[in-house]
């Protein structure tokens, strides 16, 4: 038995790496994906006073703060039982869909176009963003100008780019600008014209990925995203619907507070990452996507015009049920073209100009639940306090954790279709990094479990026999 | 969301949370406040970024503000730099000043003359302070700062202006 690691996967956040195992005609046997990193949240915030949690629970993540910091100020708000302002959910929405057309501009442009662009199997030293640069200027510019825009609007809304402290427990601590909603609205037109850019050229691609689309983990799965009372997408609010495989619903509207009877967490050997599962199903078998395939798969429709007409296009070209991982890309686009239109509709709104901003209260429940779509998928934030308001438990659900076990199965999947141990290729183990980076995953942001993973030590010898091994359950 | 042409671009950038390291992120600040209402932007950030591009292509000057490692605590260094590419797993998370003047000349067509004044740190512990040696060293490092811009603004022409920002 021989094994192959991918030491580091590349282009994604945080740190993992991928094992493979190969049998003795070199053919691959065994995968598995180890989240290397550990981040602890969940332990040391125990203590700390539930307001700080928005700014704390915000240095998790340097790429999408702004969802912990909403998911956190959630909680909070329930910790407070209050009904914040509708300006203050109006603004806090708009800050959201900033942070996703940043986000999805990274995933997109920086972190995967690389492999569309130039090819998978193109020479390794030039396949990233650099040599984007220089084959493809048009496409890297607009890609650093969506993202230049979100951030744009993260930092007019909320002062700071990363680790922005507007958002708080209660609402937000200012009112929006006027000149600051005539800037971001001025820039809008040429945000979305990159987007639809975008859209095109992908589409326009995508013949030529048809062995990647089969193969890029479309092993069937149940998918998972929040969705408004009418069943549209939803990013800021509204309750979980689960799909099974062939689109059925099996699991509607779950709000924040009940998410522990549909989702359970298992800890996978080898990984910090939990593996959250369909609790009804049970553990492996609850396995569920999350992120802009698993959300476009739920939702009815997306709700702004431009948005759903490519959602309509893309479920006529894909089907009803978008199974390929390959696809996380296209739902990606669409989403950052839903984001940029909900950000206009807000805008307009009047209430956008509106000055009452916070709601103000101590502790009114010992117990609080935020849920919203960060960019790869449902983020749950989810807090016990003493009759002080310090933090007694802390529970983080993230959104690549929801995707663990999903990840671990299209691992396998691309491995098994593209790897041969005996003629091994760069391009084979890109591939199967590639299907990672689909997911987009954050692995800097999931590992907060203390003492629930289950930690393998190996002594191997020379040849790999397994000398001796610790392991704590 | 269009900026204006600006004639110098000044970026300090380091983790204000790592003593030394925040050198630049304070020294951005001050000065900001010394160069206010001057034809100058002043960018505060963690760690440059691939955006920074398009605003380099758009100064006649920058200037980067950044702690080093070399030489004694306190001392500091400033050379010209030029456009360099960087290695491509620098590139996503972690941009240089070269890499991106090389990226602003490819991309947009145009580059600034662009400085590094950089204080060599004495500690990149946890902490929100300066080391006394770089704390020390600050007012010099910014009035040499600001004596870069006076020098390039009196010698070289004003940048045309294209668009306003709001």
């Amino acid at each position: 038995m021989k094994k192959i690691m991918i030491d580091a996967v590349t282009r994604i956040e945080g740190h993992a790496r991928v094992s493979i195992r190969l049998d003795d005609e070199g053919q691959v046997a065994g995968t598995q994906l180890h989240v290397t990193q550990v981040r602890g949240f969940e332990k040391f915030t125990e203590g700390r006073p539930y307001y700080e949690m928005p700014s704390i629970t915000a240095r998790i993540c340097g790429i999408c703060p702004v969802s912990h910091l909403l998911a956190s100020s959630k909680a909070c708000d329930a910790i407070m039982s209050v009904r914040i302002p509708e300006t203050a959910a109006l603004l806090r929405e708009v800050l959201h869909c900033g942070q996703f057309v940043q986000s999805h501009a990274l995933s997109f442009f920086h972190l995967s176009s690389p492999d569309l662009l130039l090819g998978f199997d193109s020479d390794p030293a030039r396949r990233n963003v650099l040599g984007v640069l220089e084959k493809f200027p048009d496409i890297a510019r607009d890609g650093i100008a969506l993202r230049k825009f979100g951030q744009e609007v993260i930092s007019g809304l909320a002062k700071e780019r990363i680790h922005p402290s507007w958002t708080v427990p209660g609402g937000v601590n200012a009112p929006l600008q006027p000149a600051v909603r005539e800037k971001i609205l001025a820039g809008l037109p040429d945000a979305k014209a990159i987007v639809r850019r975008t859209l095109k050229f992908f589409k326009g691609v995508l013949d030529q990925f048809k062995e990647e689309i089969e193969n890029f983990g479309n092993a069937p799965s149940m998918y998972a995203g929040l969705v408004d009372p009418a069943g549209k997408l939803q990013l800021y609010d509204g309750g979980i619907r689960f799909k099974d495989a062939e689109g059925k619903t099996v699991a509607d509207h779950i709000p924040a507070h009940s998410y522990q009877n549909f989702i359970g967490e298992a800890a996978l050997g080898d990984s910090y990452l939990k593996a959250p599962y369909f609790k009804p199903i049970g553990f492996p078998d609850g396995v569920y996507r999350v992120g802009p395939l698993g959300r476009l798969n739920v939702a009815r429709s997306c709700g702004t015009p431009l948005a759903d007409a490519e959602f309509a296009e893309y479920h006529q070209r894909l089907g009803k049920i978008v199974p390929s991982s390959f696809q996380f890309h296209y739902a990606r686009l669409i989403e950052a073209l839903y984001g940029l239109e909900r950000m206009e509709a807000l805008l307009n709104d009047p209430a956008a100009l509106g000055t009452k901003v916070r709601a103000h209260a101590g502790v009114n429940s010992l117990e609080g639940v935020g849920m919203i779509e960060a960019p790869r998928g449902i983020l749950i934030h989810h807090y016990k306090v003493n009759e002080e308001g310090a933090i007694t438990w802390a529970n983080l659900i993230v959104a690549t954790g929801h995707n663990n076990l999903a990840i671990n199965r299209s691992i396998e999947q691309v491995a098994r279709h593209y790897v041969d141990g005996k003629h091994l290729k760069e391009g084979m183990l890109n591939r199967v990094s590639a299907v990672v980076r689909a997911y987009d995953p954050c692995f800097s942001c999931s590992t907060h479990a203390s003492g629930q993973i289950a930690l393998r030590i190996q002594l191997l010898g020379p040849e790999g026999t397994v000398l001796d091994e610790l392991r704590s359950e | 969301m269009k900026k204006s042409e600006v004639r110098t671009l000044i970026v300090g950038y380091g983790n204000p949370l790592r003593s030394d390291d925040g050198f630049g992120w304070h020294a951005s600040r001050l000065l900001a406040d010394a160069l206010a209402g001057q034809d100058v932007e002043v960018i505060t950030c963690h760690q440059l970024t691939p955006e920074l591009a398009e605003r380099l292509s758009q100064c006649a000057l920058a200037v980067f503000l950044d702690a080093d490692c070399q030489g004694a605590p306190g001392e500091i260094h400033t050379r010209e730099l030029l456009p360099e590419a960087a290695p491509p797993q620098a590139f996503t998370h972690t941009c240089t000043p070269p890499g991106l003047l090389a990226s602003a000349e490819q991309l947009y067509g145009r580059r600034p003359r662009a400085f590094a004044i950089t204080v060599t740190a004495q500690t990149f512990d946890i902490g929100e302070t300066l080391s006394p040696a770089v704390a020390a060293t600050m007012p010099k490092a910014v009035e040499q700062t600001i004596q870069l811009v006076a020098l390039a603004h009196a010698k070289a022409p004003k940048v045309k202006r294209s668009q306003r920002s709001l």
